[in-house]
């Protein structure tokens, strides 16, 4: 069954980034730098030795599960905006069992991370409920529970997880919840296994079940999902359920998943962005679980490279940041362009 | 009479659609200051194209047209505003939390993206027009509080205050009550004899003899007839309207049916505006035959069949498949009792267009054993082989079993449908406008299906708004009017011309035996 037509999806987004890097060259240029150099710094500082291909890996480890949120969401027809809180109660549920709570290795690291997964999905109950039994707007919804995430989180992490006697950082995860750091010289870990390995088996659900075969057809066409007798509620809940686990999971990644700090942020200052960034990864990957991990790679490379891009030839981080939107934006161009082509056969 | 230009001349408009289909197939129409023009026809016989074309938001792929004698050609909606030509369409286009006064007002010229509406310069002249025309709105209330008969005088103030005086109005009684059609109609001759010249676009007899001063008569992009209404008849329009049968044809052999597989008894549903739509109706379908409903459509079909389907909840009633009772909305119960359904719109209800045929194949059948595997995965080669038994037996035309069926013709798109519904191997198959839109090809292979169903014992519901259909393959016919059967019985004591006056809501005098049910009147 693979043809063709399954990889134009790729070759879009391929497509769609070049034209955004190409975009994002003219902004480099205007701001007076060469955008070859800085491009060949960007490239170098991503790619250029192991240690900064692993640094762009720890970087897009987070970021492949928030886009995952968001893409299961999308799948189910929902627009669910709320990886970000459901992320920072991730991170907190994870802190709060390693740091806290003694256990053998080996289980502990479990413990933990099915802890950050659970608070994150307890979390995106919230919207969800909300959503298919009073019919509230998820957008909405999602963005006053990204709110309250943060200060409930911020609240936690300061009242009852902090470390005694350092103010700015919760205590930190136990020795025997840590995801073993993979190379000395980043700050990549294990973790990444997991978070790929989720997305992959997300992706088999989504794909190979009869569950997941409603949800999509839920997103796909609601009244035909009607029509297969599938029940809007069940879809509602079990897309918030997943997407939560997955943003559960980012946060938690970051706690127990990435050295040096191996501890929440009083600010969260350490995860704080990774969910609302979630949005324009899966936006580039296709709302596809897999696409998704390639362009988290991509705007990971973005955010690793970027420092030396910034280092090398001065161009400023916000620029990068700017790249960013810039692919976002680029990814409406077929979209846009399918428009104009209808619009011009009236 | 002076000899004048007509107020309105199209003369051999052509409209042949992207997709192929060719609506208008040179029309000629013309309508005077101080008439009204009733346009009578078929649902696709070409009417609501044609005005589309007059009104400018439809461009024409050959022919012309001439205001007041000179040639005009309308590029939008605003040309033809400027020529005095406004429609109002059957969908209302306004704004719901706006109110009346700030709908009227809303793109009209001097009024721009960042400047207030004149509300209150303007409010005079629209009260003014309110009086000249004999029209009551209340300007300040939001009109998604007003009721639809209000709405509907808001969309026409609406059109009269940017200057027309050539109102075209498409099917303006279909949500009005028989009291607000009189009060309209008494509109309509006032705004007549102030010099407004009126299209009415309509398929009904009774409002084209009553209201009209001439009759024009489309059928398959057609003018098939063209009279003063003072010289018409209900069954000289009505058999204008229906035409005679077309070549296709199906085999179709007489047999008996047997017990009643579909009994429906005093079921009443509401449509979505909360209106009564199917009324206290009662009625069987039994084995091995079609039961053909007839009718103009917005008369109840959709929200009957959606009931049976388990689509939507009715109001009051009861439903039997094989004498059991089954519940409402919870279609894969009735699936698991031997429903298929063939539903009215096929790329809303029964496909999902972005996906593959596989995936379609199933769709509905998801849940069935044969197709899932242990912890719920679905079983992917066996769901691949009936994907390819369904394309084989029932001559699916697509380049791979992977491509999107938003990228299959509609025939093909519907032998899928059809298909995978006939092999469930049901009891009950309720199809609704099967062949719409299809190809001469497709539409009587479909109808062959639907009558192997009945021959292999199947009780088949056909819903259809294409008369020929009905006609041709029923066993018993039935004729929906106004949410009720206005006439049930055998096909062969149909004639063609009575079900055309059924479905106008006209029940023939002397044919009282065929019309067994009162007029709903």
């Amino acid at each position: 069954m693979r043809t063709p037509r399954a990889l134009r999806p790729l070759t879009e987004s391929l497509a769609t980034v070049a034209l955004g890097l190409v975009a994002g060259g003219l902004l480099i240029w205007a701001f007076g730098h060469s955008p070859v150099a800085a491009y060949r710094a960007l490239a170098v500082g991503a790619f250029g030795t192991r240690e900064d291909l692993l640094e762009t890996l720890a970087f897009a480890t987070p970021l492949m599960l928030t886009a995952l949120t968001f893409a299961v969401g999308v799948r189910a027809g929902l627009f669910n905006i709320g990886a970000e809180g459901q992320m920072y109660l991730g991170a907190v549920g994870a802190t709060f069992v390693a740091g806290m709570v003694p256990m053998p290795a080996g289980v502990h690291l479990a413990a933990a991370t099915l802890a950050g997964m659970a608070a994150g999905a307890l979390w995106a109950l919230i919207p969800a409920v909300l959503k298919a039994w009073r019919g509230a707007h998820e957008v909405i919804s999602t963005i006053m529970c990204n709110w309250i995430a943060l200060h409930l989180s911020m609240y936690l992490a300061i009242n009852f997880l902090a470390e005694p006697g350092r103010a700015e950082r919760t205590v930190p995860a136990l020795p025997t919840a840590r995801y073993p750091v993979l190379s000395e010289e980043s700050t990549l870990t294990a973790v990444l296994f997991v978070a790929v390995g989720f997305a992959l088996v997300v992706y088999a659900y989504l794909w190979g079940t009869r569950a997941g075969y409603e949800l999509r057809l839920a997103g796909e066409n609601p009244d035909a999902a009607r029509y297969a007798g599938v029940r809007p509620e069940r879809v509602v809940v079990l897309s918030f359920v997943i997407g939560g686990l997955a943003a559960g999971l980012a946060g938690a990644s970051q706690v127990i998943g990435r050295p040096p700090a191996w501890s929440l942020y009083a600010t969260l200052g350490n995860v704080t962005t990774l969910g609302f960034d979630g949005i324009g990864v899966a936006l580039v990957g296709r709302n596809h679980p897999v696409g998704g991990i390639l362009a988290a790679v991509l705007f990971g490379a973005l955010a690793q490279g970027g420092r030396l891009m910034e280092y090398e030839v001065g161009v400023l981080s916000e620029l990068v940041r700017a790249l960013n939107g810039i692919i976002v934006f680029a990814m409406a161009v077929p979209e846009l362009w399918t428009l104009v082509r209808r619009r011009l056969a009236r | 009479m002076r000899e004048q230009a007509p107020r309105v001349q199209m003369r051999g408009i052509h409209k042949v659609y992207p997709d192929g289909t060719a609506a208008l197939k040179g029309v000629d129409f013309h309508v005077q200051t101080g008439e009204i023009v009733a346009l009578l026809g078929e649902n696709g016989a070409g009417k609501t194209t044609l005005m589309k074309v007059l009104s400018g938001l439809l461009r024409p792929t050959r022919g012309e047209i001439f205001v007041d004698g000179r040639p005009v050609l309308f590029r939008n909606p605003s040309d033809a505003l400027r020529c005095g030509i406004g429609m109002v369409h059957q969908v209302f286009t306004l704004v719901p939390p706006f109110t009346a006064l700030q709908n009227i007002l809303l793109g009209q010229e001097g009024t721009g993206a960042l400047r207030p509406l004149p509300e209150a310069s303007a409010r005079a002249r629209v009260h003014a027009l309110l009086e000249e025309v004999g029209l009551e709105v209340p300007l300040d209330v939001p009109v998604e509080s007003l009721p639809v008969g209000v709405q509907q005088r808001v969309e026409i103030c609406k059109t009269l205050y940017r200057g027309t005086s050539v109102l075209i109005l498409d099917e303006p009684t279909s949500a009005l009550t028989p009291v607000e059609v009189d009060e309209f109609f008494r509109f309509l001759r006032r705004l007549r004899d102030r010099g407004a010249a009126i299209v009415l676009i309509t398929h009904k007899l009774r409002e084209v003899l009553e209201v009209s001063d001439r009759v024009v008569v489309l059928r398959q992009g057609l003018v098939v007839g063209e009279l003063p209404t003072s010289s018409a008849t209900a069954e000289k329009l009505a058999e204008l309207m229906v035409g005679q049968l077309t070549a296709l044809r199906v085999h179709r052999t007489p047999r008996a049916p047997g017990e009643p597989v579909l009994s429906v008894r005093g079921l009443t549903v509401r449509n979505d505006q909360g209106r009564v739509a199917v009324r206290d109706l009662s009625f069987d379908v039994r084995e091995g035959e079609i039961l053909g409903v007839a009718g103009v459509e917005g008369n109840g079909q959709s929200e009957l069949v959606q009931a049976l389907t388990g689509l939507r909840q009715p109001e009051s009633g009861e439903v039997y498949l094989e004498g059991e009772r089954v519940p409402f909305v919870e279609p894969l119960a009735l699936y698991r009792r031997g429903l298929a359904h063939v539903p009215e719109d096929k790329a809303r209800f029964g496909l999902a267009l972005g996906f593959d045929l596989v995936e379609n194949s199933i769709l509905g059948r998801q849940r069935e054993p044969q197709f899932v595997r242990r912890l719920g995965r679905l079983n992917r080669p066996v769901i691949l082989r009936y994907a390819q038994e369904l394309v084989r037996r029932f001559h699916v035309v697509a380049p791979d079993l992977a491509t999107p069926v938003r990228s299959l013709s509609g025939g093909n798109q519907q032998r899928l449908l059809v298909g995978r519904e006939i092999s469930k191997e049901p009891r009950l198959v309720v199809a609704m406008h099967p062949t719409r839109g299809l190809d001469v090809a497709s539409t009587l292979y479909i109808r062959e299906l639907l009558v192997q169903m009945r021959d292999a014992g199947k009780a088949v519901l056909l819903v259809s708004a294409d008369l020929d259909e009905v006609l041709e393959l029923s066993d018993r016919i039935a004729v929906m009017y106004a949410g009720q059967f206005v006439g049930l019985g055998p096909a062969d004591q149909f004639r063609r011309e009575t079900v055309g006056l059924l479905m106008g809501g006209v029940v023939p005098a002397g044919d009282a035996d065929a019309a067994r049910a009162p007029s709903p009147h």
